[in-house]
Order: C-alpha cells, then structure tokens, then sequence
C-alpha cells in the first residue's frame, strides 16, 4: 500500500516526520502523568512504578527524538501552537482507530495505553501503512504527504524513519549530519536511564537511538523482553491488567510471575479530559489549573531551551517537573464543586496558558 | 546433622566491607556465604520503603529509627547513652558515643556519605608528627583501591576540589560523577571565609570552604552509569525503577534516603553474582572454631533466628577455605574475644577511637535556606595537616544543611519556643520561624583521636545479650592530645562565626544531652562521629598489631579481619572510604592466592544471564540453602 509521497526521500520530508515524533512521545505524556497521579497516595505502588519509569522513557525518548532532528539540522520548537494535543486526540503518527484521552488511573485507561504501546504487527515494509477507516475528528498530524494514510504503530512510523535516514545517507553521504554537534543532549543531562541516552551525530548512532525507542515501547523481534531484558511498555502496562509479572520467556499475554496487586478503588475519580471550562469562573480551582498550565508551558519553553543549544537546562526542566506534580496533585484531590464527586485534573491546555499569560 | 557445604570464603558480616568482599570474589566466581547477623533488607523497593514507615511509626526520630534491630541481635542507640542502659556496657571513665546498625546494610543504610580520602601525612603520622603510628602502606600504595572504591561505591565530587595537604590523583583520573552542587549556605559562607586565615601555633592557616566527594548520586563522568533503587524481586531479576540516578534533594540521608540515591550495602550485594552468593540474615557468628595446632579457622558457629523479636534460635556452623571477619570494629573484637581468640599480643579490642566532636550553632543575619538538599555538602579541610599535629589533634568542619536539627532538635523545638516561651502566634509566628529557621547554621569540628591501648572493647561474662553473646565492655577516654585540638577547633569556629556575621548561639546546656569532658578548667559537651576505628590495627609487627597489611590475623592465617577496626590511626576522614578501598584491596589478595590454589566450585545456583548490572542480583535467602549447617 505504500506509495513513494509517503516515502522519506529528502531532509526537509525527514525532519517533519522526527518533528512528529517527538509530539507522538509527548502526547502520552500528558496520560501517563495523569493515570499516575490519580492513585491514591501509599497504594498500589506496583502500578505507580510500571507507570513511573515508562513516563521517564518517553522523556528519553522524546530527547532522542530532539538529537536526532538537530543532527539533521533541524529545530525542536516544543512551544509551537499544537505541538501539545487537544485531548482526547488521535496520535499524531496518525493511527485513526483509537484515541488518547486523559483520564484516571482503570482498567479502561490500560486498554487505552496498550493501543498506544501496540506491538507492531506488519513487518513487511509494505504493509506498515494502511488506509485510514476511522473519521477525521481531532485532526493533529498526519503521514506527511499523504493524508489518506496512517502507520499502525509506533513502530511502523519508526521504521519509515530509520529507512528515511538510511536512503538520505545513501543519497547524500555524512553530509546529511549537518546540524550543531553542540544542541546534542549527552547522558549526562538525562535525570535516569542516562546510560542509553545517545548523541546523534551519524547513521550509526541514530539507528541506535531509533532500535532503543522501538524496543523500548513494543519489545524485540516478537519477543516481550528486548535486547537488554528490559519488558517492553506494551507487557509491563499488560501485567496491570493480568495481575501477574512477566518472567523472560514468558508468551505474550500469558505471564508466569509472581502476582501483582492492584486496587482499581484506590484512585481519585477525576473527570475525564479535563479543561478550563468545567471550572467555575474565579474559583480556586480555576486558578490552580491555569497555574498548572502556566509552569506546562513554562517547561516545555525550557526543554525547547535544552534542545536548541543549552541541554544543561534539561537538569532544570526535570527538577522542576517536582512543581508540575504538586500542582497536579492540588487538582485532583480536589472535587469540582455542583459535579457530585467528580474531582478535577489539570487540562493541558497550552493554548489557554498562552492567552492567560500574555 | 547433615553434611556441611563448603564454601570457599565465610562473610561474616553484610555491611560495606563484607558486601564489596562478596561481590568482587563471587564476581570471579568463588562461592561466598555472608552471615549477617541482624535483619534481612528487603531488595525489593517495596519492601524498603517500608523502612520509611517504620520511620513514622518511631516514636524518638533517631538516625537508627528507620532500622530497629532484632532482639537476637542488639545494637547501639543514641538514646542510652545518657541513661546508660543499652547495648554497651560503658566502663568509662568518659562514654562512648557512636552507635552503629547491625542489620544488612550495616550502618550504611543512615549514613551521611562522606568519602574523603585519607591524607598522605595520616599514614606517617609518627614519622611526621612523632605521634601515634604510622600505617604498613602508604598512601600512594593504597591509592589505586582508593579510585576503585570511589567507582563502587559511587562517589560524587571534582578532583579540582580536593588536590589539598598532598593528596594525589592518578593522572588524568576524576572522581565517577560530579560533584554535587554545594547549597546556598555553602556559597555564602564561601563568600566570607574563603581566604581568611587562623593560627594553629605556628602555623597560619588559609581557610576555604570546600565541596567534599559523597557517596550520593550526581551527573555521571565518562559513561559511569549511576546505580540507583534496588529493587529485585523474588524471582531474582531486577526491575530497573530509574529512581534515584541522581540525588534529588529530599534532605533525608539520615535515616533513610526514599530513593537510594545515596550508597548503601544492598547496591553492592545486588550487584554481585548470585549464583555464588548466599546471604543469610539473622543468622549470628556467636564462635569462631580453631585448630589448636595450626592456628586455622575451621568453622563458624552461628546462631539462627526467625523471629526479630525473640531470642528462640538454632546453632549451626558453616565451613570455608577462608574467613572473613566484617562485622564492625566492635563485633570483630568481640567474636574474636568471645572464641577465646584474644591473642598473645593483647591487642585485640585495644586502640578503640572515634572523632569526638563539638557542634558550634548560630544565626546568620540574612536566610541562609537550611532544611533542603543533602543534609550536608561542603566543610572546612585545611585544619586537617599541618605541623600543629605534634602539639594537638587535627579536626575537620562540617557545614550542615539542616540548621539546629542535630544539636536542639529544631525545626520542631524551634516552634515550640516561639509558642510556649515567647508566646507568639498567627502572623506574628509565622514570621518569626521564616526569620529564624531560614538563618540557623550548624559546624560540627570533628576531632582526630590517636590509638590508645586503654581505649577498647572487652567482653565479661556477667554482661550478655539476649541469646547468651557477650555485650561489648567499652573503656574509653579522651586524651589531653585530642581535648586541645577540640579546644582549637571552638576557637577557630568562633573566629569563622565572627568572619562571617554569624550570632553565636551555642549553649550546650540547653540543646540536645551531649556526654561532657572537662577541660583546662571548664567542660566541653562532644558527642561521636559514628567512626569506631581500631581494635584490631594493621602493622609489621605481630607483637604490635592484630592484622597485617593485607587485613589477615597474624595469628591465625586463614582468617581476615576487615574494616575500620584495621585503622593504626585514622586521621580526619571519615573512615568508610578508606575501609571500602582496603577491603577491595584484600578482595584482590584473595582472589589471587584462591585463584591459583582452587579448582573452580560449582555455582550454588544456575547461573542467569546478565547484560546489565542490575538485571539480577543476590536475592537474600530466607532459609539456609539445603545442607548448609547441622541443625541441632
């Protein structure tokens, strides 16, 4: 079903799609933190880390994603209009048969993030695009050049990028790496899994840094474990559903591990996609969500920082993802007053924080 | 009885020294047993954090809190010292005031992290200074384990920072991470006392506040990878959190940092081979069993319990080729004297020093922002060599982050005296703790202690613990060397204070109970460091010294005795940086004598693939592997 529009066969095709990368890992940003912070405190702490460190690798892999479009020249602008999604919103690699909403921690928020975290299932390169079924309704971003088509999964999209670098390096030789090595983020910078951060610089290090994203999010070759025995995003949301952990060499969905507890109860009922306008005008909890998206915006101007030449700003940015959880927190533990029982949650939108600040 | 097991080397002991022990030897695949005396960790981050709520639960906050010992097992607590009613017996004529953890982990699960290098001029303290005793080994030949433990356990701090008194670095080393930022405390007082100077005697002493290397997680150097939260499961395999990579400011190292971002035991233990180590908890060596003619160790006994709160147990013994004694300077005392292993020297147990220690506390005129990130960052070193050592004892500040906390127990009793005593309240209290609160400074001026044989553990047979084990009979005293060094160090904090505005408020008599000693006609309050060193030293001489330079007993050649209790003296340093890299250094003696002279055992268990460090790691055993022991 491919056809050569939605081939990468120059740089400037190549940076739009690692530009639409990096929204794809940042808009499940938004869910993870919410379906984190909506557990109750001191409960289900097996949930709270499953979640925790996959929300910390889609920061890695949205720094990769950074490197690899400064390799090639280009310019991350994490503050641009719609860069964050309006949820619920389709993802932005343009799989069209779910959507990606914000919503408290349940067994329907798993389902909604394993279709994000999918294993791709298409291998041959020729099928990794199909026709689009589901009707346009979020529109966010579509297979450049071809808006009739959509991947998959992540793992197509990715696929489609390394084969891009892989044919522009053909084509043009080193000279495609021609961005500054200085907006580079190193290891260094990285609060966790600093290990696998990795600067781009040749065809080399971005086929590394792509397997690692690809692996990370769906697992290896069909197998749950990657490479480094780490379980793929995919298995480690699935064991919440199973109540069961994963031992290598397990089959897919059928997990041999010690059981795991989780307490579907034990979590704030935050209302569904949240925004501005479910709080009443002037009310505290108007304030605190207009806050909250203020220091949104805030920090994603700093990781824009960090990806355009000053990465010691990343340092920064993480620390102060400490404020962006307290200021969560402050909305949902708290009820939205006429909704009965249904507390508030921050609402991402960075178009209102624009507005409000300016 | 069953047939014993044989292991090639017998741990006793799972704090720093045994754990780095029994990783590098199960690493070259020797199978190592490591009998910890006190309570399982859990490796399992789960079960750690369990730890924070035991925390809670306590009802006096003390550094041990987090980790309350087992009935089997008795340990130390600050809180007995004025009531003089624990766990040590105290002959006098002063008290001895460290404490320490018996528990896996030992006390590194509360420390602080400091990991300062020893200076050359403390391992020639006699050939320099005419005092004390110099060391078998100088500093250049204990440099190389020096920079390897750094890298194991994981220290934080620029090379730029700590080139003082001599101390070298191997070309082109620097330490595995950055160091960590120092607080703002540390800059402001930087600002104002960085260049001045003080007299020590003869000597004029520049000062220089100074970041100082901890063993806390910071941006990592040259593809060193920080080793955060340990958290393997009971299937083995490690999950890999990604917590803890970095310190992250929760200003909770004592008692418990939440996210393992400071060193402790258990990282090293999860990072041995675990199909050649066996760690047992709750499991006591009450009895070292020797051969009467060849003076060789032939077997451990060693005392099991289940229940931490009962003394009900089963005695079994567990065979090696060789022995490893890491318990703590006063266990190893201990066990050796409780096994009839006092020796013909009369050293063992002798030569017990601390870093007796004097708090100075102040207000700074303008807010200084105590109560966040570590509890301490950077110090004063430049009153730690010098030619003044001949006259009197050399001694380290520490700057606190954590305001009066140690010596009144503020911030708490801080509020306590704003509403009882001074009657405020509402607005009128809330500016006056943001007013005080924010400008409290805490020195502590850590003093070196010189060997001494009346200073050391004894045991008496009236004296015992719950499962029959001698309790440890501690003389101890401060001589008239480490008074005036101490007495040296207030006037010089006085003098630092002064420098840089800084209201005195010091006053012993009303702030936390500290033991008194009195001086040139007046007392001084000190409390310990926590640093037990001595009781079985290292030397050339049997007839002066318990161990050699490699840490094994003279007097009985299969059989080591490692950690701080090695020390001939211990200078200003806080001693686990120095233990870590003599341990190592035995680790690589044993390695190559046992390598040459063993045929390769059998792992205890199949041997998992590994691609990363945390993948797998040691699972503690709950039950002693089958065979192992004869149950009686």
């Amino acid at each position: 079903m491919s056809t050569a529009s939605t081939r990468i066969t120059t740089v400037e095709r190549l940076r739009e799609y690692l530009y639409l990368a990096m929204q794809l890992e940042h808009a499940t940003i938004p869910p993870y933190l919410t379906a984190l912070y909506s557990l109750k405190p001191g409960t289900n702490s097996d949930a709270y880390h499953v979640i925790r460190v996959v929300a910390v690798e889609e920061m890695l892999h949205l720094t990769l994603d950074a490197n690899m479009l400064n390799a090639i020249g280009g310019s991350p602008d994490l503050t641009a209009p719609s860069f964050v999604p309006d949820y619920p919103a389709f993802l932005p690699d343009g799989e069209t048969d779910f959507q990606v909403s914000r919503q408290r921690f349940s067994r329907e928020a798993m389902q909604n993030i394993l279709e994000i975290e999918r294993p791709k299932q298409t291998p041959s390169e020729q099928h990794r695009l199909v026709r689009r079924s589901a009707p346009k309704a979020q529109q966010l971003a579509v297979v450049p050049g071809e808006p009739s088509m959509q991947y998959y999964s992540i793992g197509e999209f990715y696929a489609e990028i390394g084969r891009g670098f892989r044919y522009l390096h053909k084509e043009m030789g080193d000279a495609l790496f021609r961005g500054d090595p200085a907006r580079q983020v190193g290891k260094e910078y990285f609060y966790s899994g600093g290990g696998e951060l990795t600067t781009v610089t040749d065809l080399d290090s971005a086929e590394v840094a792509i397997r690692l994203i690809s692996e990370q999010g769906e697992g290896y070759g069909g197998r749950i474990y990657d490479e480094h025995r780490e379980l793929a995003h995919y298995y480690r949301f699935e064991q919440l559903l199973l109540g069961r952990y994963y031992l290598d060499g397990d089959q897919p969905g059928q997990p041999t591990g010690p059981a795991l507890s989780v307490d579907w109860d034990a979590v704030y009922p935050i209302k569904q996609d949240a925004r501005l306008a479910d709080y009443p005008a002037g009310s505290e909890l108007r304030d605190a969500a207009v806050a909250f998206n203020r220091a949104y915006a805030d920090f994603l101007g700093l990781l824009t920082k960090a990806f355009t030449g000053q990465p010691e700003l990343l340092i920064e940015a993480v620390t102060g993802m400490f404020r962006l959880r307290d200021l969560m927190i402050q909305l949902i533990r708290n009820p939205i007053p006429g909704l009965d029982g249904v507390n508030a949650a921050p609402t991402f939108e960075m178009a209102a924080a624009a507005v409000v600040s300016s | 009885m069953t047939a014993d097991m044989t292991h090639d080397v017998v741990v006793v002991g799972a704090g720093v020294a045994g754990s780095l022990i029994a990783r590098r030897l199960t690493t070259e695949g020797l199978r190592v047993l490591v009998l910890e005396a006190g309570p399982a960790t859990p490796s399992t981050f789960e079960g750690y954090l369990q730890h924070v709520q035991t925390f809670y639960a306590a009802s006096g906050k003390g550094a041990e809190s987090a980790w309350p010992p087992a009935i089997g097992a008795p340990q130390p607590d600050a809180r007995d010292l004025r009531s003089d009613n624990g766990y040590f017996v105290q002959r006098g004529p002063l008290k001895y005031g460290s404490t320490y953890t018996r528990a896996q982990g030992g006390s590194t699960l509360h420390w602080l992290g400091v990991s300062l290098r020893m200076l050359p001029e403390d391992f020639e303290l006699r050939s320099r200074y005419g005092r004390g005793r110099d060391w078998p080994l100088r500093y250049q030949a204990l440099e190389p384990w020096y920079r390897q433990a750094e890298r194991e356990i994981g220290v934080a701090a620029d090379v730029a920072d700590q080139t003082h008194h001599g101390i070298e670095f191997a070309d082109g080393y620097d330490y595995p991470m950055r160091r960590i930022p120092p607080s703002y405390s540390d800059i402001v007082l930087a600002a104002a006392v960085d260049g001045m100077s003080v007299r020590l005697g003869e000597d004029e002493i520049r000062l220089k506040v100074r970041s100082y290397p901890a063993a806390r997680n910071s941006i990592p150097r040259d593809g060193y990878r920080p080793v955060g939260a340990v958290d393997i499961r009971p299937d083995g395999l490690g999950r890999d959190l990604y917590l803890g990579e970095r310190c992250a400011g929760n200003t909770s190292c004592t008692p418990i940092c939440p996210i393992q971002a400071k060193y402790n035991a258990g990282k090293s233990l999860a990072r041995a081979n675990p199909a050649y180590l066996t760690v047992l908890a709750r499991a006591v060596a009450s009895k070292l069993h020797v051969d009467p003619v060849s003076g060789e160790v032939r077997g451990v006994e060693y005392q099991r319990y289940e229940d931490t709160s009962s003394p009900r147990h089963t005695v079994h013994t567990a065979h090696g080729r060789i022995y490893v004694l890491a318990a703590h300077a006063v266990e190893n005392a201990k066990l050796m004297l409780a096994s009839g292993l006092g020796g013909a020297s009369g050293m063992l147990g002798r030569n017990l020093m601390d870093h007796p220690s004097i708090y100075g506390w102040g207000l700074a005129k303008a807010p200084l922002g105590p109560y966040r990130g570590p509890l301490s960052t950077s110090g004063i070193d430049d009153m730690r060599g010098g030619a003044f050592r001949a006259r009197h004892a050399a001694f380290r500040v520490d700057i606190g982050n954590d305001g009066w906390r140690p010596t009144t127990g503020a911030p708490d009793t801080t509020v306590v005296d704003a509403v009882q005593t001074r009657g405020l309240y509402g607005a009128d209290l809330r500016r006056y703790l943001e007013s005080t609160l924010a400008r409290q400074v805490r020195f502590s001026l850590n003093a070196e202690q010189l060997p001494s044989a009346a200073n050391r553990v004894t045991i008496d047979p009236r004296y015992l613990d719950a499962m029959g084990n001698p309790r440890p009979v501690i003389s101890y005293d401060i001589d008239d060397y480490t008074l005036a060094g101490m007495a040296e160090a207030t006037r010089v904090y006085r003098e630092v204070f002064s420098r840089a505005g800084i209201e005195d408020h010091t006053d012993p008599e009303h702030s936390t109970w500290f033991p008194e000693v009195p001086y040139a006609g007046g007392t001084m309050r000190y409390h310990g460091m926590g640093h037990f060193a001595g009781t079985h030293g290292m030397g050339n001489d049997p007839e002066s010294s318990v161990v050699d330079v490699d840490q094994r007993s003279w007097e009985h050649r299969n059989l080591f005795l490692v950690g701080a209790g090695s020390f001939p003296t211990m200078g200003t340093s806080n001693p686990t940086l120095t233990m870590a890299a003599l341990a190592l250094r035995t680790a690589d003696r044993l390695i190559a004598e046992m390598g040459r002279s063993s045929h390769r055992q059998q792992p205890y268990r199949r041997e998992q693939g590994r691609s990363r460090d945390l993948s797998s790691g040691g699972y503690t055993e709950d039950r002693p592997p089958e065979g192992l022991g004869d149950r009686l």
